[in-house]
């Protein structure tokens, strides 16, 4: 019985250890100067597969599984989403209007009129929504800032 | 009974008292995030239409005062934002103001986190990190000692080696047999 109640007590000592401000999502920040997200979006190709930290307020983030956000640049009417794998971060709804400090590294991709209406349906259908083709109007590039890490506020 | 099924028995039923809450915590948070693509397990999100005047001004700032006097907003927002010329946004700690400039309709966005679940999900996707991380594993070590003892509970032709065996075979075979399925048809 003293053996079972001390692993029991062990169990539970264990769990003095918790702790977490919640600030901190995902790796530590390792890049320490700042690059304007202006800079990445006027020359994308310049910046693809480089890592870097960007900074500005959150204007949005994925409502089903937190698995990105939207960083404002510092320049109007543009913004860059930061994406994480599913489930490796999960950036909480109610983090808009705060600030965001995130480290990733850039992609940069190019999509032909054909992709993108491929990949509109495609999601379409998984979403069970309508795709309509003509929206889209021609080549596209996404660039995102796939994330590591990120400290907000 | 012998001297290492007293003692199998003995931890079995005080650490299953133990890990009791813990696993209702994560057996509740599993069910919620199971279905994440036809809810958000976390919070509550509500969105109201605006019915507003044209937003006048020239500059953000000007468009910014413009609405909040609309809205009857005393306090600054944490925030604002343009996505694009013809709308701004206006964060508030859990609102979120969306207004199309030239028309002045528009959607407030209210998020609340949803009371119990939001705590729950924490845990169980370990949103919490640092400390919890290891005291996430102790209990999932414990859990797996709880299944393990639990098989050698009794003895005879309810235990292991009689009825349940038969049950913790359906058990293995159930997951086993969907990965199969999923896996190759």
């Amino acid at each position: 019985m003293r053996v079972s109640i001390i692993v029991i007590a062990l169990l539970f000592a264990a769990g003095s250890a918790l702790s977490g401000d919640g600030k901190q999502y995902g790796k530590q920040l390792t890049v320490k100067e700042v690059t304007k997200i202006s800079d990445i979006m006027a020359k994308p190709d310049r910046y693809n597969g480089k890592r870097v930290l960007v900074e500005g307020g959150i204007v949005d983030v994925c409502a089903k599984r937190g698995c990105w956000m939207k960083i404002a640049s510092d320049k109007e009417f543009e913004s860059i989403t930061f994406k994480v794998d599913d489930g490796v971060i999960i950036f909480p709804m109610d983090a808009k209007g705060k600030t965001a400090r995130g480290e990733g590294v850039i992609s940069v991709k190019k999509y032909s009129v054909e992709q993108q209406i491929e990949s509109g349906k495609k999601h379409a259908k998984e979403e069970n929504e309508e795709f309509d083709p003509s929206s889209v109007k021609g080549p596209k590039t996404v660039i995102l800032l796939k994330g590591e890490g990120a400290v907000i506020d | 009974m012998i001297k290492w099924r007293k003692w199998n028995n003995v931890l079995h039923r005080d650490i299953g008292y133990a890990v009791v809450a813990l696993t209702i915590v994560y057996a509740v948070s599993g069910i919620a995030v199971n279905h994440m693509a036809d809810w958000n397990p976390n919070y509550r999100q509500q969105k109201e239409a605006l019915e507003l005047q044209p937003v006048q001004g020239e500059t953000t700032q000007e468009m910014k005062q413009h609405v909040m006097r609309q809205l009857h907003l005393a306090d600054e927002p944490k925030s604002v934002f343009r996505p694009d010329p013809e709308t701004i946004q206006l964060f508030y700690p859990g609102q979120t103001y969306t207004v199309d400039v030239p028309t002045g309709q528009g959607i407030v966005e209210s998020v609340r986190t949803r009371p119990v679940l939001y705590e729950f999900n924490q845990l169980h996707l370990n949103s919490v990190k640092k400390g919890w991380t290891w005291f996430a594993d102790l209990y999932a070590v414990a859990l797996i000692f709880v299944a393990v003892t639990g098989m050698f509970v009794l003895k005879g032709k309810n235990g292991i080696t009689g009825r349940g065996a038969w049950f913790t075979i359906m058990g293995a075979l159930v997951p086993a047999g969907i990965w199969i399925w999923y896996q190759y048809f």
